[in-house]
């Protein structure tokens, strides 16, 4: 017996927007990071949009991808820094899966737009990997200090690029969710 | 920006104040300092009198400086001064040392804050 898998448009999608996340996660990598453990998660801006344009699978599939792609391209994969960025994923993933089921069910049509879903990601990718550092890398009670500080560049850089998915979006068409 | 945006917003702001309070305020205060040399205990001095300690140590002599309820290592004849670089010492479990010099000082309070730190 003979099987065969046909790739889909589905997949055909998820390939293109996760080759275009991790284009700009790549890029961005090249600027210099101000504090260590922080960037401005340009690529996120690429998840928001998928999740708020095809639905949170694809935004699962785009986010996970960009992680183990990028990893393998930046020479990162299975190094404490991979494992560090894909618990903070598997946290955000997570988390907006939570938000847009609550949203879709409790506020329908009225529920979390880009720049909501950007600020809970953002948090919960700097918690997730916040955490992941404590227990694995280094549990001293004194990392703690680090995280007001942490979660403070969460907020500001997760709304900055929830603004930018919220123009984007208004951008590809006048008629999608603001 | 949905209402919805706007109270994820809040309440995200909200909580920073939060978590600035609950990990930069420091613990209970110690009070008192116990020192070891060569690893023995030497001496418990409190931390309530703003005071210089010398200690006696493999190499030299370190000198503690205790002030406002914290101790610190202001001299000490190591190479590195890691000890010096530790600074100030408030909290209840609070630990520092200078290995060449094998001198140790480690706050008591009534609350513990650190059960247990690893460099």
């Amino acid at each position: 017996m003979e099987f065969s898998v046909q790739p889909d448009r589905t997949d055909h999608r998820i390939a293109w927007l996760a080759a275009l996340a991790i284009t700009i996660h790549i890029a961005e990598s090249a600027l210099p990071n101000p504090l260590p453990g922080v960037k401005p998660g340009l690529a996120n801006v690429v998840t928001i949009a998928v999740l708020c344009l095809y639905g949170w699978r694809m935004a699962a599939w785009v986010s996970l991808l960009r992680v183990l792609v990028g990893s393998l391209l930046l020479g990162t994969f299975l190094s404490p820094t991979f494992v560090l960025s894909l618990a903070g994923a598997l946290a955000s993933i997570t988390t907006l899966g939570a938000a847009s089921a609550l949203s879709a069910h409790l506020l329908p049509g009225r529920g979390l737009g880009p720049a909501g879903y950007s600020l809970l990601a953002a948090m919960a990718h700097i918690a997730g990997q916040f955490y992941s550092a404590y227990w694995l890398f280094i549990p001293h009670a004194a990392l703690f200090t680090l995280l007001p500080v942490l979660m403070t560049l969460a907020v500001i850089l997760g709304l900055i690029n929830g603004i930018i998915t919220r123009t984007m979006l208004q951008r590809l068409s006048p008629s999608s969710p603001s | 920006m949905t209402r919805a945006d706007v109270v994820v917003l809040v309440l995200a702001l909200a909580l920073l104040p939060l978590l600035y309070v609950k990990f930069w305020h420091h613990g209970a205060a110690g009070e008192q300092v116990r020192i070891r040399v060569d690893g023995k205990p030497w001496k418990v001095v409190s931390l309530a009198h703003d005071r210089r300690v010398t200690v006696p140590g493999a190499l030299g002599d370190s000198v503690l400086e205790i002030k406002d309820g914290a101790v610190r290592f202001i001299a000490s004849p190591c190479a590195s001064k890691f000890c010096i670089h530790s600074g100030w010492l408030h909290d209840g479990g609070a630990f520092t040392a200078c290995l060449p010099n094998r001198v140790s000082i480690e706050v008591i309070g009534a609350r513990v804050r650190y059960d247990a730190i690893n460099f």
